[in-house]
């Protein structure tokens, strides 16, 4: 049975402050803006370095510790890689943002991290530093689907040899 | 070619990254917005609300030690809520459609997948001034009207009869968000919600 529901029609106040018309934001507007985003580049570059360094810390913290108190050095990882994830597109290093997610990915469901696990985590954080030493843009071309086969062969094979066990 | 004018509108930009902060602001003010806070959590970014009455907020989910979906709940629900009604746009990197679902839920109006670019933030905001909703209280929900016209929903229809628009906003609804849950979405449906 749905909930009782009540509608409340709310002054369209936006509109009100907003007008429309030749200042306003048309295509060349937007094509300035993305310009802007692209200046910012520069800048990105020291932001995902100084990223890499701290997540490389957590990766090591997690690797000096035995298994069952990896948690929250994991989870630092996580939050690091999310951020990387969410910026590398903008300023086009997709493959940032890919290797990014894949890290997500890898490190959000498991509740286990050994040695193994642990070397996943290195590579992608290998990876990333490579991308952004040799500035690879957008998603890498060929060179990008490479690395990121070759990265998830290593997950597929761990994830069979867990399976397994 | 004519487009919108947004240097009258308030805007809070939310994020506890300071990087992805000064992106949103940079990208904002490159699209003419002169009144852009920024606020580096949800609790500052409520504190904020009370003295700047921001048109839109732009907030990132990621964010402790009050996240994203906590800082919308507590806009819309919150009973000292300086503006339960705020336009909240949510910056994600979750693209699962059970952590869309929840943000929709929570009370947002738009989604925006990471990484961002000026054009897919202006689409967001274009949409909020085009196409405004009323708002939908119910015993577990209240926040903009969920359901939005242009998706061809495939779950189950639980829309009824139309109600006529009323004098007070520009908006009609075709349906009622009568509350019934779940509404659930196809990956296609979430990825234009995230994407534009």
């Amino acid at each position: 049975m749905p909930d009782k529901h009540e509608i409340i029609q709310v002054p369209n106040v936006l509109k009100s402050k907003v007008t429309y018309g030749p200042d306003g934001v048309d295509v060349e507007a937007l094509e300035r803006a993305e310009a802007v985003i692209a200046n910012l580049r520069s800048s990105y570059l020291i932001w995902v370095q100084e990223d890499l360094i701290k997540i490389n810390a957590c990766y090591e913290q997690a690797l000096a510790l035995p298994v069952e108190a990896r948690g929250p050095s994991i989870k630092a990882v996580f939050g690091i890689a999310h951020d990387i994830k969410g910026q590398g597109g903008s300023f086009g290093f997709q493959l940032m943002t890919i290797l990014g997610n894949q890290l997500c990915r890898f490190t959000e469901n498991r509740t286990l991290f050994g040695d193994a696990e642990l070397e996943v985590i290195r590579l992608h954080i290998a990876a990333m530093r490579m991308v952004i030493g040799e500035l690879i843009e957008g998603e890498g071309g060929a060179a990008g689907e490479d690395l990121l086969r070759g990265l998830q062969a290593v997950i597929a094979k761990l994830d069979k040899v867990s399976s397994a066990v | 070619m004519d487009g919108y004018n947004l240097e009258r509108l308030n805007f809070l930009v939310v994020d506890d990254n300071k990087h992805m902060r000064a992106l949103v602001t940079t990208v904002l003010h490159a699209l003419g917005a002169r009144n852009v806070v920024e606020a580096a959590d949800g609790a500052d970014a409520y504190r904020e609300l009370r003295e700047f009455s921001a048109d839109i907020i732009v907030c990132d989910w990621n964010m402790a030690p009050l996240d994203g979906l906590d800082f919308v709940r507590l806009v819309r629900t919150g009973r000292d809520s300086p503006n339960p009604f705020a336009a909240i746009i949510m910056l994600t990197g979750h693209t699962e459609m059970h952590r869309v679902l929840e943000a929709r839920d929570a009370g947002v109006h738009e989604f925006l997948a990471k990484p961002i670019s000026a054009k897919a933030l202006y689409s967001r905001i274009r949409a909020i001034i085009e196409r405004p909703r009323a708002f939908i209280r119910t015993a577990s929900y209240f926040g903009p009207d969920r359901r939005r016209r242009q998706i061809d929903f495939k779950g189950l229809d639980r829309r009824r009869a139309a109600v006529a628009p009323s004098d007070a906003g520009d908006s009609a609804l075709d349906f009622i968000d009568d509350g019934a849950d779940p509404i659930s979405l196809t990956q296609a449906e979430i990825n234009a919600l995230l994407n534009g």
